[in-house]
């Protein structure tokens, strides 16, 4: 079993985003792969330098940055989006690629997951 | 997944009666897999989905009452109803063993259901031949 997990919207406006992150870390623990694909405004997850401390909220790019560590395979940014959003490649966090999103990356897994 | 395949599910929800169609439509989906032979391995509530199981929910009395509803459902098919320990804590929804250990004035999770870890979902994915998703926003 395969997860890929998409989170299509940006951070800190919603938790269902941080929810689909917790779902991602619980299938990690589990030792169940799982990747995640950032796509439309949800890219703004792995832009470099976030500092949310002015709304009282914990930094997702720490978390983020943790994913490796935990076991998540892959963090992927849809490239058009990326390029929509103004996100070049040297500004992604470590250990986030671009991607194509596309029905062939999203039908090369066993379960897609979509956050609410 | 032909007609005469028998499947099992697991039933995620993670939009809250009241604000989304998300319980009813899981409930629908619920009893007709039932009715035609399926298994309903397990309901997990995370997210808003986690309101669901508050005994505290008071609906005008010609609405459905969403939680009573399924929670007939889930003790009638023997079926474990658990909410996402991290989710319900946030929001509010807490068992007697949370209410001591956070040292709280009440508790108001509904019976059948259960507060359990995210790791009963992961569960689920492994064992269900399908896990769905019943979200509530777009």
């Amino acid at each position: 079993m395969t997860t890929l997990i998409v989170i299509d919207q940006a951070p800190y406006g919603l938790w269902a985003g941080r929810e689909a992150l917790d779902m991602a870390f619980s299938l990690a623990t589990f030792d169940q792969p799982v990747s995640l694909l950032f796509t439309g405004a949800g890219v703004n997850w792995l832009r470099k330098g976030q500092t949310p401390d002015a709304i009282e909220q914990k930094s997702v790019e720490r978390n983020l940055s943790a994913a490796p560590v935990f076991g998540i395979e892959q963090l992927l940014a849809d490239e058009a989006s990326c390029q929509r959003y103004g996100l070049s490649p040297d500004e992604l966090i470590d250990g986030a690629n671009m991607a194509r999103g596309s029905s062939g990356l999203l039908a090369s897994y066993t379960n897609v997951i979509f956050s609410n | 997944m032909s007609e005469n395949t028998h499947n099992s599910f697991t039933l995620v929800i993670t939009g809250a009666p009241y604000t989304t169609q998300a319980p009813q439509t899981a409930l629908a989906f619920a009893r007709a897999a039932i009715a035609k032979g399926h298994t309903i391995d397990r309901i997990f509530l995370y997210g808003d989905g986690v309101h669901l199981a508050s005994s505290l929910t008071t609906p005008p009395s010609d609405e459905t009452h969403w939680p009573n509803a399924w929670a007939s459902f889930l003790s009638a098919n023997r079926v474990p109803g658990v909410a996402c320990v991290a989710s319900a804590l946030r929001r509010g929804l807490v068992d007697e063993n949370e209410q001591k250990r956070h040292e709280l004035t009440s508790s108001n999770l509904l019976a059948p259901f259960e507060i359990a870890g995210l790791g009963e979902w992961v569960e689920g994915n492994i064992k269900s031949s399908k896990t769905l998703y019943f979200h509530g926003g777009h």
